[in-house]
């Protein structure tokens, strides 16, 4: 038996989901968090009988006329696949507007259970709704519920079981009520006036909106915004998190693991090829990358905590009027937000933007706000490079906001973009955000972080010591540049000397950053064991052989600004919804890290050593030929544009 | 008189909504369209935040010129 959760978006269908699954699914206060539908079996708890139950979250929709992509796919759920009840959530703080889209689901001939939700929302506000009047009025079932305290949810799920066995179709009479939809929302109207007793004016001044007069304020509200946002990468960063993760770093995977494994080997004689390929490779690598997890973990926590509270729609109108200037709305920031801590979830956010045009222009945008994963990236290379120097972590993320404003710019001039956007968005009401929220969504995000370092990273170490360790026809090598990693890094090295970057190993990391971004560090990690003894992470480790600080930061902006990881690539591909944009967008993220760090390297060298980095006159005849390719593109870009002006002057 | 024009705790009916014909059907699945009570709540950074029925929108200066208000 199939049941559907469907109901207006913000309502509470994925914490109702999470709660009688038992699945984390991404939970946010702002409309539009769930852009996919997802699918899971009822928990033991809430399945009374034998039958397999499976449970179906679509994404919120405030009609069955979708306005947006999201809406679309629980449309097409519903009407195609036809489950055989539809829960439809409804929120309690806004019954009007909810029964709306209600209406529409009941005479659908699907049998329906209404779930009043946010029980709690309508008792604090002492409103009073009269279940059975509503019940009648609409010829089906209504429980109320309130999802985040699992309140009602075995009664609910009792009734829908039932309802959908029987096939129970709605006694909502089609003929006799709405042949309009303005007369759909008049009876609607009435059957609120019939059912509820509203004790709270609505459209009176309330404590959600004077903190918004605060922190949306057209003044005071970029202050605020950028405080709050430093105050979670300092506290993840520098804060508990970068504490602990230096500890794993240094003492835990620096020593004490690897010297009580190799203790172990030893003892119980294990071939000493099989015991370097676990200890500095698998070991090693996972152990480079293992250790940042503390770090991950709080950042996740905060910005769980964050979204939670409601305050994420007031970012995107705070940063509409900016954003519209570089041809984005204003809700580019929830999936630049969302970004921050993975890319994946943040391309996927861009759904919810229903201009086709800003949809794809955030997806090219928001990987260029480093994620989770770049953070070790630049963790390591601050720390080896500059010690003493807290500006280094505040300077990546003011310099992503640089590069994203100036390739927004140039993006709206390359390409030709038929702008008609509105901006219209949903304020939910503040709330206190739940810890337990946040803490189950960080265990959910440090478990996937750990499965991701022991498979796909794990795997990747391992070729990746194998490659270093031996040749292309299997023999072991001594000298690690005869080895197939640097046969591979070498045809890489040669795009990478304009970036004043020398050396087959940057070419390798550089590489396998594409399949995960830790993995950096991780190769770093594993042909640096071999060569030296000084550990990965300390100041002026054995990195400096490779870069002088100009460089190294040219290097960690090369790989946080080239195109993300395979998987971020994936989830691109998907919103994008075409493989010529893909390319195109592919294609600008690699300009813009390339250009950035050979900018970075050269003018940076120049300018604190007074001498020529490797590679000047290369880059120089690259940036005469990018400048040439930019104007020229424009130019054709610009003509088209006027060409299709007077056509459509014409008309 | 428009929405964009109105003052800070406006409160009357809509007389009607302009523009294109798909924000129109959103924002009548929101509950705005004419005869419908609209509360201008406050303007924040350049968007107005309305209330409809009993939740809260921000919509941008554009939008907001589409918003006809009936005079009172």
């Amino acid at each position: 038996m199939k049941i559907a959760l469907a109901g207006n978006p913000n309502s509470g269908k994925t914490t109702l989901f999470n709660a009688i699954t038992g699945k984390t699914e991404y939970v946010g206060n702002w409309a539009g968090v769930t852009v996919e539908k997802k699918e899971a079996d009822l928990k033991k708890k809430y399945n009374v009988g034998k039958e397999l139950l499976r449970v179906v979250d679509l994404p919120g929709a405030y009609s069955i006329a979708p306005f947006t992509g999201e809406e679309a796919i629980a449309r097409d759920f519903i009407l195609d696949e036809s489950p055989d009840v539809i829960i439809n959530i409804v929120d309690g703080a806004n019954l009007s507007r909810s029964l709306f889209f209600t209406t529409q689901l009941l005479e659908i001939g699907v049998p329906v259970v209404i779930a009043l939700n946010k029980g709690d929302i309508i008792d604090k506000r002492g409103d009073r709704v009269d279940i059975t009047s509503l019940s009648n009025q609409l010829g089906c079932p209504v429980i109320s519920t309130t999802a985040v305290s699992e309140k009602g949810l075995i009664e609910l799920i009792k009734t829908a079981v039932a309802t959908g066995k029987e096939r129970i179709n709605p006694a909502f009479d089609k003929t006799k009520n709405s042949t309009t939809d303005t007369e759909r929302q008049k009876i609607v109207d009435l059957i609120v006036k019939n059912s509820v007793i509203k004790s709270r004016d609505a459209s009176k001044v309330n404590l959600s909106d004077r903190i918004d007069r605060i922190v949306a304020h057209k003044i005071w509200g970029l202050p605020i915004f950028f405080m709050i946002m430093w105050a979670v990468y300092a506290l993840s960063i520098e804060g508990i998190g970068g504490r602990l993760s230096e500890y794993f770093n240094e003492t835990l995977f620096g020593e004490i693991i690897p010297n009580a494994v190799g203790t172990f080997f030893e003892r119980i004689n294990v071939n000493p090829v099989l015991q370097s390929l676990i200890v500095d490779g698998a070991l090693g690598g996972v152990g480079a990358v293992v250790g940042f997890l503390p770090l991950i973990m709080v950042l996740f926590f905060l910005l769980a905590l964050l979204e939670d509270s409601g305050y994420m729609s007031r970012v995107a109108v705070l940063m509409d009027r900016y954003f519209k200037k570089i041809g984005l709305s204003g809700k580019s920031i929830i999936p630049m937000i969302v970004g921050s801590g993975c890319s994946i979830p943040g391309v996927m956010a861009t759904r919810t933007i229903e201009d086709v045009n800003e949809r794809r222009m955030t997806t090219i945008l928001t990987p260029f706000v480093p994620c989770g994963a770049k953070l070790p990236i630049i963790a390591l290379f601050s720390v080896v490079f500059f010690p003493e120097a807290s500006w280094v972590g505040p300077s990546v993320y003011i310099l992503a906001i640089a590069v994203i404003i100036v390739s927004g710019k140039l993006l709206k001039r390359l390409f030709i973009w038929d702008s008609t956007s509105h901006f219209i968005l949903e304020l939910p009401e503040y709330k206190i955000p739940s810890l337990k929220h946040a803490f189950v969504q960080m265990i959910d995000k440090a478990k996937g972080f750990v499965y991701k370092a022991t498979t796909i990273i794990l795997v990747m170490n391992t070729l990746v010591w194998f490659m270093q360790a031996y040749s292309w026809n299997l023999q072991a090598v001594e000298d690690q540049s005869l080895s197939i990693l640097a046969s591979v890094g070498s045809g890489i090295a040669p795009f990478l000397i304009p970036l004043g970057f020398v050396g087959w190993q940057l070419g390798a990391a550089a590489i396998t950053g594409f399949v995960a971004k830790e993995n950096v560090v991780a190769t770093f990690a594993i042909l640096l064991v071999v060569a030296s003894e000084d550990a990965l992470h300390m100041p002026g480790g054995v990195l400096t052989q490779f870069f002088t600080p100009v460089t190294a930061y040219a290097y960690l902006a090369f790989n946080l600004f080239t195109p993300p990881c395979f998987a971020a690539i994936g989830a691109m591909n998907s919103e994008m919804g075409s493989g010529k944009w893909l390319l195109r967008g592919v294609g600008f993220q690699l300009g813009v890290g390339f250009t950035l760090a050979m900018l970075i390297s050269q003018i940076g060298t120049l300018v604190f050593y007074g001498e020529f980095a490797t590679g000047f006159v290369p880059a120089v005849v690259i940036a005469v030929l990018m400048t040439v390719f930019l104007v020229y593109s424009i130019r054709k870009a610009d003509v088209k544009r006027q060409i299709m002006e007077l056509a459509e002057e014409e008309m | 008189m428009v929405l964009a024009k109105a003052k800070i705790g406006f409160k009357g009916s809509i007389l009607k909504v302009e523009g294109k014909d798909k924000i129109k059907k959103f924002l009548f699945s929101l509950g705005c369209f004419e005869g419908e009570e609209i509360t201008l709540i406050s303007i924040l950074a350049g968007n107005y935040v309305i209330n409809v029925k009993d939740s809260r929108y921000a919509l941008d200066e554009t939008m907001a010129k589409n918003i006809i208000l009936a005079e009172q």
